[in-house]
């Protein structure tokens, strides 16, 4: 594809009136959004505060998006705007300067308002075990591309360069690795299905 | 089928098979919930294991009790 930024359909569609578009985009950048605020704001519920007020400016604001940046560098935009302006009504929690949000390790757990729910710890501990099982027991053939395109931020274009193989291999062979690890990972979030978009 | 999912997700489908996998991935809930799945793996691999619990669920909420829609003219960035 000519076109770098991943996410240049769903965002043509989205602007063309299908909400359906924009909830996939909400879907798929909840967690990055809010671990991006989280690094400035230090409350969960003022952290999902400031991340539903990105996806609403972004939303309002879908016209104005030309793509001269990628959907999620925008979005980062909007949403650190939102986190600065929200820790300058509230300058109690902030982190910033020397202490660097950047280099906070905590993780963040969208939606919840207490970061130490021992409920959610636990929780986020089994899905990353599951998820490590899985990819321990994946093949290398599939887990490679996987990690490439997931951890490294490399494109399919470029992972079929690095391994030689067809940019339609890449897609298989990424979807087959997810695939793998989901069915291994729903056992794990069986409770919480209903609760998900 | 769920690779149009996985290829959702990543972009890599052309206009009309993006369009056509949306319709299919938002209208059937197990297509929905690989959606959801396949993307989350991605931020545990990157270091975010936590669930979901309802979170998209509650913005997209939101956004229907306040019927937020697309204003021509308004630009999130300024202010």
């Amino acid at each position: 594809m000519a076109n770098t930024d991943p996410d240049t359909e769903l965002v043509r569609l989205a602007q063309a009136g299908d909400v359906h578009a924009f909830e996939a985009l909400v879907v798929k950048y909840q967690r990055r959004v809010a671990r991006h605020v989280a690094r400035y704001v230090r409350r969960a519920s003022d952290v999902e505060d400031v991340v539903q007020e990105t996806f609403i400016r972004a939303y309002r604001g879908l016209a104005a998006f030309r793509g001269d940046s990628a959907f999620y560098t925008w979005l980062y935009r909007i949403a650190t705007n939102m986190a600065l302006n929200s820790i300058k009504r509230d300058p109690a929690p902030v982190l910033l300067g020397d202490d660097a949000p950047e280099e906070r390790s905590e993780p963040f757990h969208p939606g919840v308002s207490d970061n130490d729910d021992p409920e959610r710890r636990m929780m986020a501990s089994q899905i990353a075990e599951a998820v490590q099982r899985a990819l321990d027991r994946l093949q290398p053939d599939l887990a490679e591309p996987l990690m490439l395109f997931e951890v490294e931020g490399k494109s399919y274009l470029e992972i079929a360069q690095m391994l030689s193989i067809p940019v339609g291999t890449v897609r298989t062979r990424i979807y087959r690795a997810r695939e793998f690890i989901a069915k291994r990972l729903e056992p794990v979030l069986g409770p919480q299905r209903d609760r998900r978009w | 089928m769920t690779i149009d999912v996985s290829n959702l997700l990543d972009g890599q489908l052309e206009a009309e098979e993006a369009k056509r996998a949306l319709k299919e991935t938002t209208s059937q809930p197990e297509l929905r919930d690989r959606y959801t799945i396949y993307g989350l793996v991605g931020d545990v691999l990157r270091g975010n294991s936590t669930p979901d619990d309802g979170f998209s669920v509650r913005i997209l909420q939101r956004m229907r009790d306040e019927k937020v829609r697309i204003e021509p003219g308004y630009d999130p960035l300024a202010g």
